[in-house]
């Protein structure tokens, strides 16, 4: 053990000058220094606070670009720790990064991202007492989701799998005075507690499959030997899943992603659009090297019979994109429409996963963290210009108010929409619906179709309500363009909405999960019309049904009049289908009403047990109190006097 | 500093604190919170110079007593107790500086403090079994006492009573299987590093095992509140003031298990193998039964008493696995649980001063208030249950590694009860404790000045430490386990075995 460490230590310390992969240490202390220097150094200034974390965040994010850059052309590399978290027995785990092109890709997006909302936040949150709170919490929340990124192991990721769901309760938990938000973060916690809780047995069970919990590691003894998972293949594959369906809120652990935008909305740009929700599908690809192995049930669950882990991980992506889009289509609130979006565009993710097409799950993981930021970014400027006002029917006639608002959310809501040719929405979304018929899933194929119209529906909806016809009060009547530490960020983010998909990102990610990839012959622009005609033109075909149905319905509408054409369909959209209702009429009582009866239980049976008998409880308690009062010490005395005796007896025995 | 210096200095500060006159009250906490500090900075520096990888005991120190009967006065720390060495001393030093506030006869209460500081410490460095025990004897006798004359709360003299009924017996039960030990191993010593060559070349009879067994389980389960022994604990912490809730919980609980790990462990084997399973039955009435009964706590020292019985569950899950992942994830969760208790018991103590009530339902937005003390106390709640960057969450998920091969069933139970409910319960306290708008408008100010915040962030200090670099404590404990744990280690497939061996 010595050896291996001091071996660790030579090669850190002789690593750093050499090798780029190396960097990824900065990359990952920058946020959690910027964190410790907060808490511990300069809570007291705001501004001092701010200043310090938004440097950490853009200085790890040139140090990304730069990795990316060197180290953007392939390849794997780790970066071995120089330290080691817990070494016994067979158990070994160490905190060593992973460097390939999917990390180094979400190094990216994760600092880039976090340190546009970091400078937007400086305007979105002036004056809150809590600043320096805020930033602190970002840092530590954008440090933990570096390294789920870099975790080179299941154990470390889990560790910031844990660490990113403490620091978004704390920043979903931000304004905690308010009942609301407290609630909404205790949930978000809990109900990610309960991936998590699937996610450790599933690295339970594959460590005591293939004797480690490395990536690496677990690919090898795979590689060797293709059924080491035996008969708990697909239930690893599934428990592993259970944690990514926590962070990336997919059904039936999706309730806690809409209640989380009570925190404040730069958060939920950051948080809930672009890195934590983007966790588990990012895990997912990461360890799918698992999934690639060949799926066996126990004999118990035989009547599942072909049927893969996949194969319930696409059900379940596809169900959630469109369970959330159905919602999505009667929310009012600004904030929780796009909440509701960013669970559809997860299950697209997650679907695309399961078609066996993580490459395509990762291309929309990237173009979505662009565009959904910035939808994010913009509704925050629209509330902070509508004084706090989150209820779209309340807004109307912003466009010309808002300028610069409205045509970065425009270009945000085409990118969603995935309009062709233009954004980069358009060709990640189509990479989905390739896999879905590639990966010989024809039904789920017609549902990525059937939620790539309703995107452009709900989009279209708020865009046309809140930005158009007449201002409904005066709150909309008076609003004025956010201050340009606002704007700034939201044209910045523009900019790859439109136009990430020109540099070929699809094909590089496709070459890190197939080594035998070759690019498309007739790729650029128009490349999805010639390889995949099929998808890219009912990708485009369902984009026109929805805008034309968005405008049909909503241009000139001072209310809206889904609720009387659908009746009750549109109650339970409004409702959410009454899923937080079921969960607590059932999980809370049952929950509660064990904890009742166990403490009943344990004040009148157990501590009866020892002291209280059946009978004569109350007279037996008082006698022995006085027993207490007036001669305990002696009593005491008397019995340790005993146990000696006791030793003494059998010593001369 | 030697073992015995280490030892001897609370019982000199005892001494000196008898000796002067009761009206100097600044010069007895003076002398105790110095005797306390240098204590800890011993521990840091035996700590410190502990050899991690070495199995066998470091800085032993002899002397004969009564050669007749074999009993001797024998110190040295492993990696078993090394640890518990170290946080024993930051925990009676944070207790110590907790105190300060003590009105009621305070010579009396530091002199006790100090006894049963040195009680612990004394149980465990000795090696002798007989001194173990006696020691932790010593350290028990202040707790009653000081829970009779400083507790808090009406129920007050029930508790006091219960705790010491419960505890002397099951110390007794405990003696009575370290006397059938003495006189079935023929080695006619109780000296552990005698007692394990003598064992090892001549291992107790089948029989004797199950004899004796049982009484370890019993007697020192009771003393960490093994379920369904348990009933003690909740009512006993609510009651005692804050330093000996602390000590208690924090330290002297600890001694049973350490007893367990020692003797249970290596000298019974067999029979540690026969009542591994019904063990793993009763660590789940700790983890789930004890969890259900905090989720339905509303003061805030019987949820914190009954989520510390929840986390014993876990360490008797490890102990049943009985492998060296297991055992080391035991040794974890006591050190880290040990300072986790300290300082939730010290948060809760002040908060409760400050506010005068531990009912939670009449207290909220705590936060706004109280910084310091609420933010100490959120990280408290979040250290209990099971976050990263604190010492519980590795030993927690050693011990789950450790008990998978063995009970899956019950590692699944026990991932449910500290990663669900005790997330329950503790999310719910901070919501409900400092969350929210301020339930009582008149509490102002009342939060840690610079020198209450100390005995905290020292105990912070040292959990985000262990939880951080967890192989500082793991390195030192892993090679002592393995020469107690029954299940040498576990068989890992050879390929991948050897591919592993390869990487490094």
């Amino acid at each position: 053990m010595d050896a291996h460490a001091a071996q660790h230590a030579v090669a850190a310390s002789s690593a750093f000058s050499s090798r780029p992969e190396d960097l990824a240490w900065f990359i990952l202390l920058l946020p959690l220094i910027a964190a410790a220097g907060i808490a511990f150094g300069v809570r007291r200034s705001p501004f001092l606070s701010s200043t310090l974390s938004i440097s950490a965040t853009v200085t790890a994010f040139i140090l990304s670009v730069a990795l990316f850059l060197a180290f953007g052309l392939g390849g794997y590399a780790s970066s071995p720790s120089p330290f080691s978290w817990i070494h016994v027995g067979s158990l070994n785990v160490d905190l060593g990064l992973a460097v390939d092109r999917l990390s180094v890709l979400m190094l990216v997006i994760v600092t880039g991202v976090s340190a546009l909302v970091q400078i937007y936040s400086t305007a979105y949150l002036h004056g809150d007492p809590g600043l320096s709170r805020y930033f602190g919490s970002i840092s530590l929340f954008t440090f933990s989701m570096l390294g789920i990124v870099l975790a080179d192991n299941l154990v470390m990721m889990f560790v910031f799998w844990e660490l990113v769901g403490v620091s978004s309760y704390l920043l979903i938990g931000f304004w905690f005075e308010k009942p609301s938000a407290a609630d909404a973060a205790k949930k978000a916690f809990l109900t990610n507690r309960l991936g998590d809780f699937g996610f450790l047995l599933g690295i339970l069970v594959v460590w005591s499959a293939t004797g480690s919990v490395s990536f690496t590691e677990i690919g090898n003894a795979l590689g060797g030997n293709p059924t080491a998972l035996g008969g708990l293949a697909s239930i690893a594959g599934l428990l592993i899943f259970c944690g990514a369906m926590g962070k990336s809120a997919q059904f039936p652990l999706h309730v806690w992603l809409p209640d989380a935008m009570e925190g404040p909305t730069p958060v939920s740009a950051l948080i809930h659009a672009a890195t934590m929700v983007a966790a588990g599908v990012y895990m997912l690809c990461r360890s799918y090297v698992l999934f690639q192995a060949p799926g066996a049930w126990p004999a118990h669950l035989w009547f599942l019979g072909d049927i893969t882990a996949l194969d319930i991980i696409a059900i379940i992506g596809g169900f959630t994109a469109l369970l959330a889009a159905l919602i999505a289509f009667q929310q009012d609130d600004i904030k929780r429409i796009l909440a509701y979006s960013t669970l559809s565009q997860l299950g697209y993710m997650v679907m695309a996963v399961g078609c066996g097409g993580p490459d395509a799950a990762m291309y929309h993981l990237t173009t979505h963290a662009g565009f959904k930021a910035l939808l994010f970014l913009g509704a925050g400027a629209v509330i902070h210009a509508c004084h706090h006002e989150q209820d779209i029917w309340k807004m109307g006639g912003l466009w010309h108010r808002l300028p610069v608002t409205f045509r970065t959310f425009a270009i945000g809501t085409a990118a969603l929409a995935g309009v062709p040719i233009l954004t980069s929405g358009f060709y990640s979304k189509d990479a989905i619906l390739v896999a879905a018929l590639d990966g010989g899933h024809p039904v789920l194929f017609g549902l990525g179709v059937l939620v790539a119209a309703f995107t452009p529906f709900y989009m279209l909806r708020l865009v046309i309500v809140a930005f158009f016809g007449k201002p409904r009060t005066d709150a909309a009547r008076h609003a004025h363009e956010a201050p340009m530490a606002m704007t700034w960020p939201l044209i910045a983010l523009a900019i790859p909405s439109i136009a990430v998909a020109w540099f070929g990102l699809g094909d590089f990610l496709s070459a890190h999960f197939n080594p035998h990839f070759h690019a498309h012959e007739g790729g650029g622009l128009f490349g999805p019309f010639n390889h995949a005609p099929l998808a890219a033109v009912f990708g485009t075909g369902s984009l026109i049904f929805g805008v034309t149905a968005a405008f049909g319905i909503y241009w000139g509408a001072t209310t809206d009049p889904l609720p009387e054409r659908l009746g009750l369909l549109s109650r339970a959209m409004r409702n959410r289908f009454y899923f937080d209702e079921v969960y607590e009429a059932i999980f809370v009582p049952m929950h509660d009403m064990v904890g009742r009866l166990a403490a009943a239980v344990d004040r009148w049976v157990v501590s009866g047990l020892g002291i209280r008998g059946a009978h004569g409880s109350v007279e037996l308690a008082g006698r022995a109190l006085r027993l207490l009062q007036t001669g305990n010490l002696q009593t005491y005395t008397f019995l340790f006097a005993a146990g000696v005796a006791v030793v003494v007896f059998v010593a001369t025995k | 500093m030697s073992l015995s210096q280490l030892l001897l200095t609370p019982f000199a500060g005892a001494l000196l604190v008898l000796l002067v006159p009761g009206n100097y009250r600044v010069v007895h906490r003076f002398i105790a919170l110095v005797t306390t500090a240098i204590t800890a900075l011993g521990a840091v520096s035996v700590f410190a110079a502990f050899q991690p990888g070495i199995a066998g005991m470091q800085f032993e120190e002899q002397a004969a007593w009564v050669p007749a009967a074999g009993f001797g006065f024998h110190l040295g720390v492993d990696g078993v107790n090394i640890g518990l060495v170290l946080m024993a001393s930051l925990v009676a030093f944070a207790a110590t500086c907790v105190s300060w506030d003590i009105e009621k006869q305070p010579k009396l209460f530091y002199i006790l403090l100090l006894v049963m500081t040195g009680g612990a410490l004394g149980a465990f460095l000795s090696l002798d079994l007989f001194f173990l025990y006696f020691f932790n004897e010593l350290a028990l006798v202040p707790t009653f006492i000081m829970m009779g004359v400083w507790g808090r709360g009406e129920n007050r003299n029930y508790a006091t009573f219960q705790i010491t009924l419960y505890l002397t017996l099951g110390a007794l039960i405990g003696l009575s299987g370290l006397a059938l030990l003495y006189s079935q191993s023929g080695a006619n010593t109780l000296d552990w590093v005698t007692l394990k060559a003598w064992l090892a070349e001549k291992p107790l009879s089948g029989h004797s095992q199950n004899l004796i067994l049982p009484l370890l389980l019993v007697g020192f389960g009771t003393l960490v509140g093994l379920f369904p022994f348990h009933s003690w604990a909740a009512p006993g912490y609510a009651a005692a003031p804050s330093a000996t809730a602390m000590m208690h919980a924090g330290v002297l609980k600890k001694v049973g298990l350490y007893v367990l790990l020692r003797v249970a462990l290596p000298f019974c084997p067999a029979a540690m193998n026969h009542w591994a399973t019904p063990l793993a039955v009763l660590a789940m009435g700790n983890v789930l039964y004890c969890g259900w009964v905090a989720l339905r706590q509303r003061d805030l020292f019987l949820l914190l008493g009954n989520s510390s019985l929840a986390h014993m569950g876990f360490c008797f899950l490890g102990l049943a696995a009985a492998n060296v992942i297991g055992v080391t994830g035991v040794v974890l969760i006591m050190v880290a649980h040990g300072l986790l208790a300290a300082l939730s018991f010290g948060l809760a103590g002040h908060l409760t001063k400050v506010t005068g009530t531990s009912d939670i339902d009449k207290l909220g937005g705590l936060l706004k208030t109280l910084p310091f003390v609420g933010g100490a106390l959120v990280m408290a709640f979040l250290a209990g249950c099971g976050v990263p960057g604190f010492a519980n969450f590795p030993g927690e998920l050693t011990v789950l590694f450790g008990a998978w091969k063995s009970f899956p069933i019950f590692v699944i139970l026990a991932a449910w009860g500290g990663l669900l409910i005790g997330g329950v319960y503790m999310l719910r306290a901070i919501r409900d404790l400092l969350h929210g708008p301020l339930r009582d408008g008149s509490i102002q100010g009342g939060d840690a000045g610079p020198w209450r915040r100390v005995p905290f962030l020292v105990l912070l200090a040292a959990l985000l430490y262990f939880g951080i670099n967890p192989g500082s404590l793991s390195d030192r404990i892993a090679p002592s386990a393995e020469r107690i744990a029954l299940v040498k280690s576990i068989s890992a497939p050879a390929t991948v075995a050897a591919t592993a061996h390869a990487a490094h």
